[in-house]
């Protein structure tokens, strides 16, 4: 069976509700977060934080789905972070420009202690350099 | 379901690997698992593999949305230390299996057109897309970095 989930965890996270994301997530999975996100902004959350450190894989969709709910969380005044440690995720957000539009994090706690992208810039060069 | 093509096209230098499987989104993971098979055969090192696993998702949603009732069918071609995959539908004539599942949601599949340029444009040599036989076709070869 496919290693891959979208969850929505029952705690919130620094006031924002959190989507847990793990394995490959594409065109098959895509659906599934896409709805989860959609919930939560129907809720009326616009501040959503998304957990991509258990995630391994993200294709163009994935990426697609994420960019059209962080769209709605800024233009409700709100934001949509995400947590990512994984190396190829980081390449990949670095490829398609988007690692300098979504606030990017390697870990809750720094998403608690501060606003910005907090070491992306040297995750991203060793990610590179891999 | 993977078969080679033929014993003549089984050598050292030249492998040609045909797959087709019902256009469901579930089963994109037979074709990078195809890639990657490849690609080792091609003497790709891991990051190589990697990015060719990345890519062949690419070139599906470069094909655009699956079909209800459609088979995709991809070629994976290597010839030395480059592989080449070339994927298609067949049967391209009900509604979209993923727009179904996503809902009318051409927005994203727009978004991620654009992003899965960018990412084939980094990830292989080549790559494009054209219609044959009055059909969508995408394909994309790669060359291992260190060949001489």
């Amino acid at each position: 069976m496919p290693d891959h989930s979208v969850s929505q965890a029952a705690e919130l996270h620094e006031g924002m509700p959190v989507v847990v994301v793990t394995g490959e997530i594409d065109l098959a999975v895509a659906p599934s977060l896409r709805e989860s996100l959609t919930e939560l902004l129907a809720a009326g959350h616009c501040n959503i934080f998304v957990d991509l450190i258990d995630a391994t894989f993200l294709d163009s969709i994935a990426l697609g789905v994420l960019v059209g709910a962080l769209e709605q969380c800024r233009e409700a005044g709100g934001d949509l972070k995400l947590l990512v440690t994984e190396p190829r995720i980081l390449r990949v957000l670095e490829i398609t420009g988007l690692s300098a539009t979504f606030s990017i994090h390697s870990s809750r706690d720094e998403v608690s202690s501060s606003n910005s992208n907090g070491g992306l810039r040297e995750r991203l060069e060793e990610a590179s350099q891999q | 379901m993977m078969e080679p093509a033929g014993d003549a096209l089984i050598q050292e230098d030249h492998e040609l690997i045909e797959l087709s499987f019902p256009a469901h989104p579930d089963l994109v993971v037979l074709a990078r698992f195809a890639a990657a098979t490849v690609a080792a055969r091609a003497g790709f090192d891991v990051e190589e593999i990697e990015d060719l696993r990345l890519a062949v998702d690419e070139l599906f949603v470069s094909l655009g949305p699956m079909t209800r009732n459609a088979c995709v069918r991809i070629e994976l071609d290597r010839r030395g230390d480059t592989v080449s995959i070339v994927s298609s539908f067949e049967g391209v004539t009900a509604r979209s299996a993923m727009e179904r599942a996503m809902g009318q949601q051409d927005e994203t599949w727009e978004k991620a057109a654009e992003l899965s340029e960018l990412l084939l444009d980094s990830l292989v040599d080549e790559h494009g897309r054209e219609t044959r036989s009055g059909g969508p076709v995408a394909w994309l070869s790669k060359r291992r970095s260190f060949a001489q």
